[in-house]
């Protein structure tokens, strides 16, 4: 019966990664706004999914908010370049682990389950340094 | 800029040019966290950011001071921040999809909470009791999830911003021994982001 268990326990496991590849969504989105996955550039409407690793652009006048799976918010003001490095979460044990990068530009941060799941389970990445998200409110900017 | 401002800058850029910042907020709720700055410059630091309101310089050795008020561009920024999530509580007659009484009007607010957010999005998230073993319970609240997220599509709720997850008998409504059976902690969390 516990072999039982176990083999339910990681079926269900395997369902509930890969079914849940989306890791967030975009709310709102204005002026030239961007997702960008490999060599594919998508607008970043509202209601597009974003998948790890994916990077999001701003133009001059360009804004992206959006919510992760996990409940962290983000809000990315203009002339942004923000990449999601990592994003690992396990819905069920509400743990997992996100990396952040902010190449240039601005964003306010309100972190989600994953901050609370284990010290510095999330880090944002600047080009002169590392943050580890303490469950909090916050921006970053790098100016260019 | 002048070339030796030119030079000045170009140095830095080796390290990353742009003089990068943060600033700690109070939480909505009134509260604050805290931000460690890990690394700043290449090097670890032991640096905490841990008042709220305050400003930190990051690239070389950290300085932490008062942010006094934000700069027009930081307010709208966090204005632009998406609302909290929002969570109701379905109950279900036992072993049934019939949901009690009392949850038929939450449906009606789930459907409005919905209909108030831009890029509205859905987690069904269910929970158990006590009673059995804890990895039959995430597969048991996996499964009720499902079901309960196939019955509000057939309510008319948007299935392609819907999703299914199973917390098992982890976050208890009312906290009780193991093996014990409760109604209020069998119930379906419907998380609206």
């Amino acid at each position: 019966m516990v072999g039982r268990s176990l083999l339910l326990a990681l079926a269900v496991g395997l369902i509930a990664t890969s079914a849940h590849a989306e890791i967030a969504r975009v709310k709102s989105a204005s002026g030239v706004a961007v997702v960008q996955r490999g060599t594919t550039r998508i607008p970043a409407a509202t209601g597009q999914e974003l998948l790890p690793g994916d990077y999001l652009e701003t133009g001059k006048t360009g804004r992206i908010s959006l919510t992760f799976i996990d409940n962290t918010r983000f809000a990315v003001g203009p002339n942004s370049r923000i990449a999601v490095s990592k994003f690992e979460y396990d819905r069920t044990r509400q743990q997992g682990s996100f990396v952040t990068q902010v190449d240039r530009g601005s964003l306010a941060i309100v972190s989600g389950k994953i901050a609370k799941s284990g010290r510095d389970a999330m880090q944002v990445r600047t080009p002169n340094s590392l943050l580890g998200v303490r469950g909090t409110r916050f921006i970053v900017e790098v100016p260019k | 800029m002048s070339p030796r401002g030119l030079a000045l800058c170009l140095t830095i850029a080796l390290g990353g040019c742009a003089h990068s910042s943060m600033v700690l907020l109070p939480d909505e709720d009134g509260g604050h966290g805290q931000v460690a700055i890990l690394e700043s410059g290449g090097k670890p630091t032991n640096a905490i950011v841990s008042e709220a309101n305050s400003r930190a310089s990051l690239g070389g050795a950290p300085s932490i001071k008062p942010a006094g008020n934000l700069k027009p561009e930081e307010a709208a920024l966090v204005g632009d921040l998406p609302p909290p999530a929002k969570s109701f509580t379905l109950y279900f007659l036992e072993g049934t999809t019939d949901m009690t009484a009392e949850s038929g009007p939450v449906l009606e607010e789930i459907r409005s909470e919905i209909a108030r957010r831009s890029g509205a999005e859905v987690q069904v998230t269910g929970h158990t009791d006590t009673v059995g073993s804890a990895a039959d319970n995430d597969a048991l609240s996996q499964k009720r999830a499902e079901e309960i997220l196939n019955l509000l599509a057939s309510k008319g709720f948007d299935r392609s911003i819907m999703s299914a997850v199973g917390r098992g008998e982890r976050e208890l409504k009312v906290p009780t021994a193991d093996n014990v059976e409760s109604p209020a902690n069998r119930r379906v969390e419907v998380i609206v982001r």
